[in-house]
């Protein structure tokens, strides 16, 4: 075994606007609020051949919102990836597999989790301006309640179109079926809270009554595919800093139909 | 010193005077159409009355990988000369060649190589590293030994010229097209020329960590 480089330390801080965190549909339990993170990334490389490398690491952030401190977190996890490149040069095909764990503690104690996700994916530079890149998971999280634990499958494109050394433009687009937290104003009936929203009444999921949101309101957990879309404009500020303007809609079609619209500004620093 | 040691010093330095008074220096600035100055390109000539002999330098020219980057971006070096690959660096790296003109890798290594790389067909030669994309940088092998390469100023000096006639060209990673003119070298006489050249856009692979996406909460 080669011996390993590192560590390697990324720092990133963003601010995050979702029109509507809660996933609620259109009605009385759409909310939106800013968050703000900051993350860090610690990694060792193993470079095992001239074109495959296995990256161990602790990857984290602490994140912030700014309306409902039930939703602030702390998550901390262990991250392990093996890449390979298929040839010599940039142009060259890169595959990757690997592990994300993470434990999460929430403000609300009853939205802590743990999570973890197989990861995979494919890159290829098409030249040294345009490459596009392929981003799988699978992922599973556990939390005390039942409406809180899932699992999912997601599949994320990205076109990188580097304008010049320093302007980056992504294209981005995802899909993603598997569960979901969704939260919608409630009210009190004689069988206890219900949500509002007449829709969430043909919801099979499970469901919890939460204070997160300052008012009365029910999380669900729902299992729906969400389609997305988006763009970032990316500068590089020198060789080991970005900045990052994004947004990305959301849409999940049928019954348990949301549409989120988030808007980023990130700056991300490695050392 | 005895008469024979003597008359041979005063020879010696006869000569030396003779070979520096006849040497001739082209003297060229490069600038892009707009003007500016442009830095790593390398300027030479090609005698075009008598072949150049070239004699490649006994020591190792290096290349230095410091802070995941090549120093320098670009090395003109003759045929027949050794290049060395010092990783100063706390990560490996794998440095390669698929260039017509010299095709080599030497495997991942941290500190200095043992491994020295002839460089011996003329021709321009990529380096890359295969774990660092962004990491690129370039050697011009050389079958004439009359060259220099600009710094950031744009200037280059090329002396020791013996007078006669000369090729001028200039190459640069990202020339848009071949430059070259014909001069003459007087005797002991300096040459300044102007070279305009026009670069292809500058598509180094972007280095800067990648940012931006929020998660599900």
């Amino acid at each position: 075994m080669a011996m390993a480089d590192g560590p390697f330390v990324s720092v990133s801080e963003s601010a995050t606007w979702q029109d509507n965190m809660t996933y609620a549909p259109s009605g009385d339990g759409v909310r939106g609020a800013l968050s703000l993170e900051s993350g860090f990334r610690v990694d060792w490389l193993r470079s095992l051949d001239f074109s495959t490398t296995l990256t161990t690491g602790v990857a984290g952030d602490v994140d912030i919102c700014t309306e409902y401190a039930g939703l602030d977190n702390v998550c901390l996890g262990p991250t392990l990836e093996l890449r390979h490149k298929f040839g010599l040069g940039p142009l060259a095909p890169v595959v990757y597999a690997g592990l994300d764990g993470s434990a999460a503690g929430f403000q609300d104690p009853e939205r802590s989790k743990i999570e973890g996700d197989i990861i995979f994916g494919f890159s290829q530079r098409l030249s040294d301006a345009f490459q596009v890149a392929l981003d799988g998971r699978l992922g599973s999280f556990d939390a005390r309640d039942i409406v809180f634990c899932g699992n999912f499958a997601s599949l994320d494109a990205a076109i990188n179109w580097d304008v010049n050394e320093t302007w980056r433009i992504k294209l981005l687009g995802g899909w993603r079926n598997g569960d979901l937290v969704s939260n919608y104003a409630a009210e009190q009936s004689p069988f206890g809270w219900v949500a509002i929203d007449p829709n969430t009444e043909y919801l099979p999921g499970a469901w919890h009554y939460v204070r997160t949101f300052h008012e009365p309101f029910v999380a669900y957990r729902v299992s729906t595919v969400t389609w997305s879309y988006g763009a970032a404009l990316s500068p590089a500020i020198g060789p080991h800093t970005s900045a990052t303007l994004e947004y990305a809609h959301y849409l999940s079609p049928g019954i348990d139909r949301y549409v989120d619209n988030v808007v980023s500004l990130s700056l991300a620093h490695r050392f | 010193m005895n008469t024979m040691h003597r008359a041979a010093a005063i020879s010696l330095l006869a000569a030396t005077a003779v070979a520096v008074r006849a040497a001739g220096t082209v003297r060229v600035e490069t600038r892009d159409p707009a003007g500016a100055p442009v830095a790593d390109a390398v300027a030479y000539v090609h005698p075009l009355d008598a072949a150049a002999e070239v004699y490649p330098p006994a020591e190792p020219v290096a290349i230095t990988q410091r802070d995941q980057e090549f120093h320098p971006y670009v090395t003109a070096i003759v045929v027949g000369t050794r290049v060395v690959f010092p990783n100063k660096d706390n990560v490996q790296h794998h440095v390669y060649s698929v260039s017509p003109a010299k095709k080599f890798e030497i495997p991942l290594y941290i500190g200095d190589s043992t491994e020295t790389i002839v460089f011996d067909r003329p021709g321009p030669v990529t380096l890359g590293c295969n774990i660092h994309d962004w990491m690129v940088a370039y050697i011009l092998v050389l079958d004439t030994p009359y060259f220099a390469t600009t710094g950031r100023d744009g200037t280059a000096e090329i002396s020791g010229l013996p007078p006669g006639r000369y090729r001028l060209e200039v190459w640069h990673p990202r020339l848009a097209g071949k430059v070259g003119r014909d001069l003459a070298v007087a005797e002991a006489g300096d040459t300044t020329q102007v070279v305009s050249v026009t670069l292809r856009p500058d598509r180094r692979i972007r280095r800067a960590p990648d940012g931006g996406g929020a998660d599900y909460k």
